[in-house]
């Protein structure tokens, strides 16, 4: 029903206004502090008015982190790297062996396939923090502790269960006709996995890819206790500006503007597959 | 001069009005509906005609013009406050309410004693053969079955205007001419207006006073069943109305003396006695010279002096029959009452009568004439 | 040789059975149409044939040779589907040529063949078209095209004019029996439409709740269908069944309606006193004048394709329906009198809804002896 006056309109618009702002108010805060000393960060009453400072992102890109009481160097950039390589390397793996599992899971419902599917998701519920102590325990035996491949075996408890659970749904919405009618016109089942299943599923398998990296970029518990310095992700990285001396919010800020870079500019990227992906039943048939 | 029931005025829906992505659903509609009338807005899908039932409904507002119901404007107010009642396409029964539930829900605002509701509801049950199914839940009934307590739901209830959107698409084809037959006896007995959407032109025939035929948002025709068969305004009416559609030829003028002929393609002509046609007719014909005309497939016949087509199909179908044949550049189709031999490739001569023939306007479409007359 | 024989086929999906024992032959080059009600197990019957469900049980022979356990890629079947399951990511064209690509042939070949097939749909002009920009009944005939460009000896139509408009289905209904005669393949076409079956058949198999109730040509399913269900699902309007006790006097078996007598085939003798329907179709039916016509009242007159039906009732309040060709005069309200034409009229046994076969005094004498 469309009966709407022009109040109506305008007290929606204040309203989604109100919402806009209570959401991205932090991230904007964050941003400005990023380019303020410690100094002024920290007076009181807060102030908008400041002459903006590239110091904290130069103290960042060369590590070298000053305190009022000594000088320490980070490893951020290496942190930065660290997650890179972590993220992209999990999600490459789930989609692997996500994706043609998944398929398996729309595709041929076999005795016990639904029950092997909750167990993967399940994966997701158990806490983390209670899966880690015999995991670090595991992995120091076999030698896997602080190692990318002990990590990115680690993320795969993040990256598969959310990939299989939705990619297998977009395998679901592709009528089953559309891959019957290309193997009666005489091809296999593995070409028609590949010519039609993934071309399909496509901005599907892009938009978990996508969400599966967030997620794994945002991990903190994991790297935490199974990865040192030289492994560990800006998550974890970032605890090293809590110092003896105090806590540098003004790097802290500048750090954390540049760990959402990255992920932020895939999620623009992506978006147009996110759309697509979103609207995929309406190609249907 | 009565008022009508409903009368739209110059009606349009636009939606996404100023985008790029505007789209003007329905185009200066202008429709009037007398009382105790049965209207079928008929069309395919995207022709206006679901919107408009919604306007008259109220769930979509109209862009511009009017919608009055016995003669005071009601496009302004809320859907519940029209006096119309509505029949979904889409069943909309309530859930967790039974069938008996969800008809007797439609009486709500009438007050009325347990009994009289009992009584209506078991009325409307025999009317639609939803007795044995009145106490079930209507996700445990198939969609014929819902379908048929929708209607229930819409008929029962004591409203100026009954809106029936697609109301027997999804009836049982068994039942679907029996309750055509009841539910129209229905209606006319109680003195009933109904207006109801489809895409079927089975239902709106059988069902409806009048007919409105729409396509691209616009009005085509509104008239009477007989009349969109024997007087279709132009070719999109005539091609869309009849079941084989009507078979049509692009024909040119060769001569209106005693005769007229009519040259088709491939060298296929057609002659008629000049008295068949009115002299304005004439003079019409020969002013356009180049055509287009159309005879319905039951009024074309089969006998020893016709033009000859080659037969390609020859289907039986119980009570009828349909033969299609090659014939003037393309193919001509043929309805008899009785079963008939022709094999396919067999030569077979047919007669039109003057008639039983439609003239249509080369450029615009419009009809010139039907039989021997002027449109 | 593309005969097609199914044995004993059987298919459950969980504790229901959708195909139960379906035994079928379908001689090389003709046209079967399987015909049943949504949920009779139609589309999962030319499935099986298809490969792309496996049966439980029973064994599906072409031309001879045992396929039950050949893969759907090497059966050499076309199929179309009714929700034309055209590929949303490639081009008409493309399509088209999936069962070529299939093969190694060279590029001109499948070139060749694709313009062909298209010309002969009418569907040249659209060729580079995804399905999405193509109207429904592009669809429908790209669907198609790709059914037919590689020249199956089998053929697997499920429901193919189903969702096109009116209009197209009509024009298409006419072209198809043509298109596959040139073609000389084995048909098999499933519809729940009774006119597409009976104008494209040469036999009909009617698929009830996953068994072959009846098969036979048009005429025999319409002229004598094996039962009450099979009756009521060819012809429109439906045919109207009322309940009869068959007399027997002088004159010959006669049952009543309306205080009135409607004399029966004698061959029903046997029938006399038992508990029958009478079936009468609605075109047998008409409005007389006669004294020996049964009394009936109007109720609603619906105009019908060049054909008005009209529900009128009984003395006992059963309804009928009757059906007569457009323009001829009939009285639209109030009271009239109706004529039966016996060779429109069926007996079935109410009990079984079987049709009873009269028997004629020349068969009644052969089994005797």
């Amino acid at each position: 029903m469309e009966h709407q006056s022009t109040l109506e309109r305008w007290l929606r618009g204040i309203a989604l206004s109100l919402v806009v702002l209570f959401f991205m108010f932090p991230i904007f805060w964050i941003l400005l502090m990023s380019l303020q000393t410690n100094e002024t960060i920290l007076r009181s009453p807060p102030s908008m008015v400041f002459t903006p400072t590239l110091n904290n992102y130069a103290a960042i890109i060369a590590g070298r982190l000053d305190s009022n009481v000594a000088t320490m160097s980070i490893e951020f950039m290496r942190n930065l790297m660290n997650s890179f390589i972590l993220s992209a390397a999990s999600v490459a793996v789930s989609l692997l062996l996500g994706v043609p599992a998944a398929y398996a899971f729309a595709r041929h419902k076999f005795r016990g396939s639904e029950d092997i599917a909750f167990t993967l998701l399940s994966f997701r519920f158990a806490p983390p923090l209670l899966v880690l102590l015999p995991l670090t325990l595991y992995f120091q035996e076999l030698g896997l502790a602080n190692t990318y491949f002990g990590l990115i075996w680690v993320y795969q408890l993040i990256c598969l269960p959310l990939i299989l659970w939705i990619v297998r749904g977009y395998f679901e919405d592709i009528s089953p006709d559309i891959e019957h009618a290309y193997r009666i016109a005489g091809h296999g089942w593995f070409a028609t996995f590949r010519k039609i299943a993934l071309p399909l599923a496509g901005p599907g398998i892009a938009a978990a890819g996508l969400l599966a990296f967030i997620f794994a970029w945002n991990n903190f518990v994991f790297a935490l206790v199974l990865a040192s310095a030289d492994k560990q992700p800006v998550t974890v990285g970032a605890l090293a500006f809590v110092t003896a001396s105090g806590i540098q919010y003004g790097q802290i800020a500048a750090a954390i503007v540049l760990s959402i870079t990255p992920t932020l500019a895939l999620a623009l990227w992506a978006q147009r597959y996110l759309v697509e992906g979103l609207s995929l039943g309406a190609v249907k048939g | 001069m009565t008022t009508p029931l409903l009368d739209l005025r110059q009606v349009n829906k636009k939606y996404n009005e100023g985008s790029k992505h505007q789209v003007h659903a329905v185009r200066e509609l202008n429709l009037a509906v007398e009382p105790g009338e049965i209207v079928a807005l008929l069309g395919s899908s995207g022709c206006g005609k679901t919107s408009t039932l919604r306007m008259i409904a109220g769930f979509e507002e109209v862009s511009s013009g009017s919608i009055l119901i016995k003669g005071s404007p009601i496009h302004q107010r809320p859907p519940a406050k029209r006096g119309v009642a509505m029949a979904f396409e889409g069943y909309s029964l309530y859930p967790p309410l039974t069938v008996r539930e969800n008809i007797a829900f439609a009486l709500k605002g009438e007050k009325l004693d347990r009994q009289e509701v009992d009584r209506k509801v078991l009325e409307i049950a025999d009317l639609l053969e939803i007795h044995d199914i009145l106490d079930r839940y209507p996700s445990s009934i198939s969609g014929g079955q819902q379908q048929r307590a929708s209607l229930g739901r819409a008929l029962i209830r004591n409203a100026d205007l009954h809106l029936l959107d697609e109301p027997m698409g999804q009836l049982e084809p068994q039942l679907r001419a029996i309750l055509r037959g009841r539910i129209k006896h229905f209606i006319k007995e109680r003195g009933l207006t109904a207006i109801l959407v489809t895409h079927d032109q089975t239902e709106a025939n059988a069902l409806a006073d009048r007919i409105a035929v729409m396509e691209g948002g616009v009005l085509q025709q509104f008239g009477s069943p007989a009349e969109l068969k024997d007087a279709p305004a132009n070719l999109f009416t005539g091609t869309f109305i009849g079941e084989p559609p009507m078979n049509i030829f692009n024909a040119e003028l060769e001569d209106t003396g005693d005769v007229v002929r009519m040259r088709l393609e491939k060298e296929v002509y057609l002659t008629f006695p000049g008295s068949a046609f009115s002299g304005n007719l004439r003079a019409l014909l020969a002013k356009e010279q180049q055509f287009v005309i159309g005879v319905r497939p039951h009024a074309v016949h089969i006998h020893q002096d016709g033009e000859p087509g080659t037969v390609f199909a020859n289907q039986w179908l119980g009570d009828q029959t349909h033969i299609a044949a090659n014939f003037a550049g393309s193919s001509i189709i043929s309805v008899q009452h009785d079963r008939t031999d022709y094999r396919n490739g067999d030569t077979i001569r047919v007669g039109i009568k003057a008639s039983d023939l439609h003239v249509f306007s080369r450029s615009s479409g419009n009809a010139l004439s039907h039989g021997g007359d002027i449109a | 040789m593309s005969r097609i024989t199914l044995e004993n086929l059987t298919k459950r999906f969980k504790e229901t059975t959708v195909l139960d024992g379906i035994n079928l032959e379908v001689p090389e080059g003709t046209t079967l149409v399987l015909f049943g009600s949504s949920g009779a197990g139609k589309t999962v019957l030319l499935r099986c044939i298809a490969g792309a469900i496996e049966p439980d049980n029973g064994r599906i022979l072409i031309g001879g040779s045992d396929f039950t356990d050949v893969p759907p890629e090497e059966r050499g079947i076309g199929m179309a589907f009714q929700n034309f399951a055209l590929f949303p990511h490639m081009s008409a064209f493309d399509n088209i040529a999936t069962p070529l690509t299939a093969r190694t042939l060279e590029k001109s070949a499948i070139q060749k063949a694709v313009d062909g097939v298209s010309r002969l749909l009418k569907i040249e002009h659209v060729l580079s078209h995804k399905p999405k920009a193509l109207s429904n009944g592009q669809k429908q005939r790209t669907a198609l095209a790709r059914a037919l460009v590689s020249e199956p000896k089998v053929l697997l139509l499920d429901d193919p004019l189903r969702n096109v408009d009116a209009k197209l289905r009509f024009e298409m209904r006419l072209e198809l029996p043509r298109l596959l005669a040139d073609r000389g393949a084995t048909v098999i076409y499933v519809t729940q439409d009774y006119k597409e079956a009976m104008a494209l058949g040469d036999r009909i198999a009617v698929l009830e709740a996953g068994r072959i109730t009846q098969i036979g040509t048009p005429e025999d399913i319409y002229r004598r269908p094996a039962n009450i269900d099979i009756a009521k699902l060819f012809g429109d309007p439906t045919i109207n069944l009322l309940d009869v006790i068959p007399q027997r006097d002088a004159s010959g078996v006669f049952a009543t309606l309306s205080d009135q007598r409607i004399p029966l085939d004698d061959g029903y003798t046997e029938f006399v006193g038992e508990d029958c329907v009478l079936g009468l179709r609605p075109e047998a039916l008409s409005f007389a004048e006669s004294s020996k016509a049964v009394p009936v009242t109007v109720e609603a007159e619906t105009p019908f394709n060049e054909k008005t039906v009209t529900l009128v009732t009984t003395l006992r309040k059963r309804e009928i329906l009757l059906s007569r060709p457009a323009g001829t005069p009939a009285p639209s309200s109030g009271s009239a009198r109706m004529a039966i034409d016996p060779r429109g009229a069926i007996l079935f046994d109410r009990a079984s809804g079987n049709r009873i076969d009269p028997k004629s005094t020349a068969s009644a004498e052969e089994a005797a002896a």
